[in-house]
């Protein structure tokens, strides 16, 4: 059998140990981020502490699909007009609700879930004024000249300018009452602008180019297909004739999370220590091996949550989350383990150091693939019943899972998507990694007796 | 060499006999569902100083109408106190009802720096359908495993051999089922999640074993009689089934001591299920499936054994 060479070891040695320090910390030059550390991780609820809250129409209203999207549109102005943009919306039209989950601002002192949550289910206030102006709080002064009572609808339209190009634009009908108190206003402001505000948010501000007196108008501008149908449903979330009410919620103060997600850490290192020790005391050299897949399996769990890239978004890490990447550290070892105890026996029963690595990890194998393929399944399936709405496995499991609403408690998915990236990392750092780091560093001289496989010590 | 196949009895005994008493503590202690699953209306808010919990509940039903109990508590990582107010109703209440306890409780203890921890209101409609939903997780979980076992025995050892694995399997699952009954921890979704790990992880355990039989019965020739075969290769495997299981075990304790020392819930009710189902999967996979598979062969014996 040809020999392996000694050199992949160390470059191997070098390479997990350069990526686990780009991973942890991250690479930026001249304030450019190329790669993400670890202190880009996104936080679940449970650790930054924030709120979760599952919205239905109150008193039993039955909204249309279209009412639902225009109710998801209001809450999302709202959260950004009170300075949170890292929040989650799903609407489920099924069942007619709408989870909302948003962490508190860093640096905010004062918390106040329940009028947060209040704040976002109550009926959208809807105005067009005159003009532009606001006071000193930002809030709009201008004659309103329409509310949400007055609108019958919106919806986007192609229209065609006077150079054949087709441009998206926005087309609303009004009531009867609508109808003539907007007429007398484009006429008073013909020329000039009527902002559109949603309670204190301004959402557009289109200039008036003619009098519109037939109850039907439309709003041109630079849309895209896009922000033309974001301009719509925020109009029809204006004409909504439901508040938005729950009876399921939690919240969660930071102290809490802070506290839970430091010590978590501090459980990963000391797990991660521990795990190692064993390795090393109780398998020796594929011991030692074994640590440095095991840093590689870390290492690539916890890219796998900042997703590594700036332009990706980091995947949300909650303590079951954390849980998971620690609960890899212990199952991760397994391939090792399992070579391990399959080199020691092919020593023992005579084999040469070579032979014994190469059919040790050889007939390893398919113990470790079995081990892994029913961890996946289980993992898949945990995604697939507790993840968002959009998520693959979500979507892979939906024919199963169709009769229920979608998820309303997050943090297990995060669980079940760190197990996931554990086993992946399993099989690339526990089989293929330490294969080769194997039978490199077992062709150095100081390494050639059979004691440091596990074999006998005087051989 | 040790006998498992010899000592068999002593094994099934000590198996059945855990779940004797995981059915005595279902009907002494009774299943309890978490909130998450039934619905209902919990707060905890840290303090300092002294609460009065008598006061508090009373307090509470006055502002909810609801029956109330209060406990008390501290952490032991950051010398946090703390208590917790359970309603007895299954809904949870609505944010003009938490405004109006949290007032409650500042007027009473307006000294005491209160801080409401956390907060869960669970709907029982939303609760009702996350825990049929759970249940329908862990049933298709379990058919997979059946569909990957009936797959990955065909060329193994048939279907005896894999209604054993499914056995061993159902011990596991029972046996994270009477930790959490025993602990009285209401079932949550920590229950659904260690269920399912521990039902791949188990499983993994056993055809590893079996994986070893049929490697071995190449070796050994057919004709070798089964207690042998079977207990050499469980002797085989037990240096990784051990080993494995410790390192796993090992972490999750850690984990499990730190979530005890900063009071962390969700994590406790994670951590020490996992390692009862880790050392029962452990325990199960290499005294129970086998020694039973070779009591079944022995009683029924099958004309294509191992082919």
């Amino acid at each position: 059998m040809k020999r392996a060479k000694k050199w992949p070891f160390f470059v191997a040695a070098a390479l997990i140990l350069v990526i686990a320090y780009l991973t942890m910390f991250g690479l930026s030059i001249g304030g450019e981020t190329y790669i993400k550390g670890a202190d880009t991780i996104r936080w679940g609820i449970d650790i930054r502490g924030g709120v979760d809250a599952t919205f239905t129409p109150a008193d039993g209203y039955d909204a249309t699909e279209e009412e639902m999207r225009s109710a998801e549109s209001i809450m999302e102005i709202r959260l950004i007009a009170r300075g949170i943009t890292d929040y989650e919306v799903y609407t489920d039209t099924a069942t007619d609700r709408i989870i909302v989950r948003f962490p508190w601002k860093v640096g905010e002192t004062e918390f106040d879930p329940e009028e947060a949550i209040k704040e976002l289910g109550d009926t959208a206030m809807l105005t067009f004024r005159e003009g532009l102006e606001v006071d000193e709080q930002g809030n709009p002064t201008g004659t309103v000249v329409l509310e949400g009572k007055d609108l019958v609808s919106a919806q986007v339209a192609v229209y065609r300018d006077e150079y054949g190009v087709s441009r998206p634009v926005v087309e609303f009908k009004l009531t009867d009452e609508g109808k003539t108190k907007f007429a007398e206003a484009t006429e008073r402001n013909l020329g000039k602008i009527i902002s559109i505000w949603m309670d204190n948010t301004l959402i557009s501000f289109p200039t008036v180019n003619s009098v519109i007196s037939q109850g039907e108008g439309m709003i041109e501008g630079d849309f895209t297909a896009e922000s033309a149908q974001d301009l719509a449903e925020k109009i029809n979330g204006g004409a909504l004739p439901f508040k938005m009410t729950t009876e399921n919620y939690s919240s969660i103060s930071p102290t809490l999370g802070l506290n839970a997600k430091d010590a978590m850490v501090n459980a990963g290192i000391i797990a991660f220590v521990l795990v190692c020790l064993y390795m090393i005391l109780y398998y020796r050299l594929p011991g030692f091996v074994a640590v440095f897949a095991l840093i590689g399996q870390v290492v690539f769990m916890i890219a796998a949550v900042t997703r590594v890239f700036p332009v990706y978004e980091s995947f949300t890490l909650t303590l079951p989350g954390i849980a998971g990447i620690i609960l890899g550290i212990g199952m991760g070892v397994d391939a090792n383990i399992i070579s391990a105890e399959r080199i020691k026996e092919e020593i023992r029963s005579g084999k040469t150091v070579d032979g014994a690595v190469s059919q040790g990890f050889e007939r390893a194998f398919s113990a470790i693939l079995d081990g892994n393929v029913t961890v996946i399944i289980v993992a898949v399936i945990l995604m697939g019943a507790f993840g968002p709405p959009e998520s693959i496995c979500v979507r892979v499991l939906r024919p199963i899972f169709f009769m229920f609403g979608q998820a309303t408690a997050g943090s297990i998915y995060s669980f079940g998507y760190t197990l996931l990236m554990g086993v992946v990392a399993n099989m690339i750092m526990g089989v293929y990694l330490s294969r080769l780091m194997l039978r490199s560093i077992s062709q150095l001289k100081c390494f050639r007796k059979p004691w440091f496989y596990g074999g006998a010590k005087n051989v | 060499m040790f006998d498992f196949i010899g000592k068999r009895k002593i094994f099934f005994s000590i198996s059945l006999g855990l779940l004797a008493l995981c059915l005595v503590f279902c009907l002494t202690l009774g299943v309890e569902l978490d909130i998450q699953f039934k619905g209902g209306s919990m707060m905890t808010y840290s303090y300092t100083g002294t609460v009065d919990p008598a006061a508090i509940e009373s307090a509470v039903e006055d502002v909810t109408g609801s029956v109330t109990s209060v406990q008390t508590g501290s952490t032991a990582g950051t010398g946090m106190t703390t208590f917790t107010i359970a309603l007895a109703q299954k809904q949870g209440v609505d944010v003009e009802t938490q405004s109006a306890i949290t007032a409650k409780l500042e007027e009473m203890y307006p000294d005491a720096g209160l801080e409401a921890l956390s907060i869960n209101n669970v709907d029982a409609t939303i609760g009702k359908e996350f825990f049929l939903k759970s249940i329908l997780a862990v049933l298709l979980a379990s058919v997979l495993m059946v569909v990957y076992i009936a797959w990955r025995f065909r060329n193994i050892g048939g279907w005896s051999a894999g209604v054993m694995a499914m056995l061993a399997l159902l011990h596991d699952v029972l046996m994270v089922f009477a930790i959490f009954v025993f602990l009285r921890i209401p079932l949550n979704d920590s229950f659904i999640a260690v269920v399912l790990t521990i039902l791949g992880y188990s499983l993994n355990d056993t055809i590893v074993i079996y994986d070893r039989i049929r490697e071995n019965e190449r070796l050994m020739g057919k004709r070798t009689p089964l207690p042998k075969l079977v207990n050499e290769s469980i002797n085989q495997s037990l240096g990784r089934a051990f080993g494995t299981s410790f390192a796993t075990v090992l972490s999750m304790v850690v984990v499990a001591v730190v979530a005890w020392m900063y009071d962390m819930n969700s994590i406790i009710t994670f951590a020490i299920p996992m390692i009862a189902g880790i050392v029962s999967g452990l325990y199960s996979s290499v005294c129970i499936t086998g020694p039973l598979w070779v009591w079944w062969e022995e009683k029924h014996p099958s004309k294509r054994r191992m082919a």
